[in-house]
């Protein structure tokens, strides 16, 4: 019996679709990324944008899902995934992403599009404790996608903006509805753009640091999610804990942060491929 | 034969059609008919069925209905289905409806019955006692009397004589009855991919709203189809679902758990369908004793039954061990005392017996799940992930 499979993660977002594809290594745990795709819902059906993903991923490795795939994990919004072999809470995913990312961290912080999640973790990816903000808009990437609209930059660029601040100026709402006004004011008043985004970064760092310090959080810490690659997040976060804590805490980021959840998931399905080969076999499709 | 999915729209249509058409057609269909209404958790249909009355269930408005009078009849920490219930007295929904059975459960029901009573709702209204004595000499003699006083109530509506052979011919449509919604968790249980949950629940609560005979035959349907190899397997926990046998989740709620990860293989959703294990004796000379022993003997455990030789905890125990289920989720109406009392004292003895479970508490008019589907998708991954280390985080559903 091969022991190399491939298995297949599916994060459902509130904005995006990301899909990856993971050749699962169980003698050594040398698990790859082989390949990745992220797809914006937009105001498609997310059940057919999850098709679109998976059949491109599976077209250009030319693998066959029934044949090749030994596990299909959903995570996020997992309903939407109607192929699939199994689903795994968003919170277990990133756990899990994040150790892939960076081995060492004991503290992994997932910054999506609805919310921000701090967990601590074990060396396996075992959720130990969390801590997460509200449900409310003003901790997320969408905030920021909403923000970058306003401001006439592509999402991509609002990271790197942010490092050219030298005035920042933080929005003074809590609520998400109130901060656009805010910035909006800001724009009217002629402040520029960098030291907008860079306060709205600022704000949004804020909570994630009020969550590891609730949560007690140790280093490394691994930031994940949608927001993981916002160079400009990173360095407010970065900035705000180094004046907050005597210790200073150490922060891990990756080009491929915002794959983290469907990395979990197909990182957890492999594992779980194996385990329901010697117990239940009947669930597995391959 | 129809198709599934068609019987599944169709009992779709009957569980939550609050107008009770169907109900209502069949008592004009011809003069004499009646139609009894009952409260959660169980009632003898029987005994309505062999009087000439169709027995309906009140399950309240679920997230169906708005609620605007009812709460001024209930005080804040009261649980939701009384104002559900009395908003659709009060809005007209039970017009064609002769009588109301509330059998005992907790003071909120039986307060009811007085509330129902003071607005002359219905021609008769019966708060139904069940024996907590279970011997036949006093607690059969005791429940048999009761059904003797509903049978006299009804039967001055319908003017049919309750026969011992029309109380056995109903006996028997019930046994088939109960019997193929048996065979329907027994497919869940070893197959549950084939039937989910939700359409589960549409099949039963179809049945508490039309005639027997229609159930059957539409059951016998969904049986035959069910036996066949259909739907794909998922890799999924499976779960008992206890605590929610009065108030009823809302439909989102019941698919929220599957969809983050879980198989139902029971459940006392609707537990007045199921209440009685296996046959009642449908050749009796006596048919109302034999109802009144089924009622004694054979008995799901619930909060109706204060059975201290039985205790529920390990009842609840064995059906995780029979259905083969990783765990159980207690599901509790706010406010609701009986499933409320009763979680501590299984939650206790699942500790000792290492039992995995998780509790929330939820209403019928929640129509926000997210909550709810990260409590249970933790519990599923940890079942899944780490099934031989002991749970280090509750999420809690503050």
């Amino acid at each position: 019996m091969s022991k190399l499979i491939y298995t297949m993660g599916v994060d459902v977002g509130g904005s995006y679709v990301k899909a990856v594809l993971m050749q699962y290594d169980n003698e050594t745990g040398n698990h790859k990324l082989i390949d990745k795709q992220t797809e914006k819902i937009r105001k498609r059906n997310p059940k057919d944008v999850v098709v679109d993903a998976v059949d491109i991923i599976l077209d250009r490795n030319k693998l066959n899902y029934d044949k090749d795939i030994s596990y299909l994990a959903s995570t996020g919004e997992g309903e939407m995934v109607i192929k699939k072999t199994g689903h795994f809470y968003s919170m277990t995913s990133h756990a899990r992403g994040g150790i892939y990312f960076a081995p060492q961290a004991k503290t992994i912080v997932d910054m999506g599009g609805l919310y921000v999640r701090a967990i601590k973790v074990d060396g396996r990816g075992k959720v130990i404790d969390y801590k997460m903000t509200g449900q409310c808009a003003s901790g997320s990437g969408q905030f920021i996608e909403n923000i970058s609209r306003y401001l006439g930059l592509a999402i991509e660029e609002v990271g790197e903006i942010s490092l050219k601040a030298d005035n920042p100026e933080v929005p003074s709402g809590i609520c998400a509805v109130l901060a656009e006004t805010d910035v909006i004011n800001l724009v009217s008043k002629g402040l520029s753009t960098p030291n907008i985004v860079k306060g709205i970064n600022i704000s949004i760092a804020q909570r994630v640091v009020k969550l590891l310090s609730s949560l007690k959080a140790e280093s490394p810490i691994a930031l994940v999610g949608g927001m993981g690659m916002n160079a400009g997040m990173i360095q407010a976060i970065e900035e705000l804990s180094s004046e907050s804590k005597k210790n200073k805490l150490v922060f891990v980021s990756h080009p491929d942060a915002i794959y983290s959840g469907a990395i979990g998931a197909a990182l957890w399905g492999g594992y779980r491929y194996y385990k329901l080969k010697l117990k239940k076999p009947e669930l597995l499709s391959v | 034969m129809k198709k599934l999915s068609e019987l599944i729209n169709e009992c779709k249509e009957l569980a939550f059609d609050l107008s009770y058409t169907r109900a209502k057609q069949w008592k004009e269909e011809k003069p004499g008919r009646a139609i009894v209404g009952y409260m959660p958790i169980y009632f003898p249909r029987e005994i309505a069925h062999a009087a000439g009355a169709l027995p309906v269930a009140i399950f309240g408005g679920g997230d169906r209905k708005q609620i605007i009078k009812g709460d001024a009849y209930y005080q804040s920490y009261i649980c939701h289905i009384p104002r559900s219930i009395i908003e659709l007295a009060l809005d007209g929904h039970f017009k064609s409806f002769d009588g109301f059975v509330f059998p005992s459960i907790c003071d909120v029901i039986r307060n009811l019955s007085g509330i129902f009573r003071q607005l002359n709702i219905g021609s008769f209204i019966k708060y139904l006692d069940f024996p907590q004595n279970f011997s036949k000499d006093i607690g059969g003699v005791f429940y048999k009397q009761e059904m003797e006083h509903i049978i006299h109530y009804l039967t001055s509506i319908t003017k049919k004589e309750v026969t011992a052979e029309a109380l056995n011919h109903s006996i028997d449509l019930y046994n088939k009855n109960r019997e193929m919604i048996d065979f329907i968790y027994k497919i869940r249980q070893d197959f549950p991919w084939r039937l989910n949950m939700e359409d589960v629940y549409y099949i039963v609560r179809a049945g508490t709203v039309i005639p027997v005979e229609e159930h059957n035959k539409l059951l016998e349907q969904v049986c035959y189809h069910i036996k066949e190899n259909i739907g794909t397997p998922q890799d999924k926990v499976k779960v008992v679902v206890s605590g929610a046998f009065c108030e009823q989740p809302a439909v989102g709620l019941i698919k929220a758990i599957e969809e983050a990860g879980c198989y139902v293989v029971d459940d006392d959703y609707q537990l007045g369908s199921r209440m009685i294990i296996g046959n009642i004796d449908a050749q009796s000379s006596d048919p109302l004793m034999a109802l009144s022993m089924g009622f004694i003997k054979q008995s799901q455990y619930s909060s109706s039954i204060y059975d201290v030789s039985n205790p529920k905890e390990y009842r609840l125990a064995k059906i995780v061990k029979d259905r083969g289920a990783d765990g159980v989720i207690f599901a509790s109406a706010s406010f609701c005392d009986p499933s409320l009392l009763d979680a501590p004292i299984f939650q206790n003895a699942f500790n000792k017996m290492g039992i995995r479970y998780i509790a929330f508490q939820y209403s019928e008019n929640i129509n926000q799940y997210k909550v709810i589907k990260e409590q249970v998708g933790a519990f599923s991954d940890s079942i899944k992930l780490w099934e031989d280390e002991p749970a280090t985080v509750q999420v809690t559903n503050k």
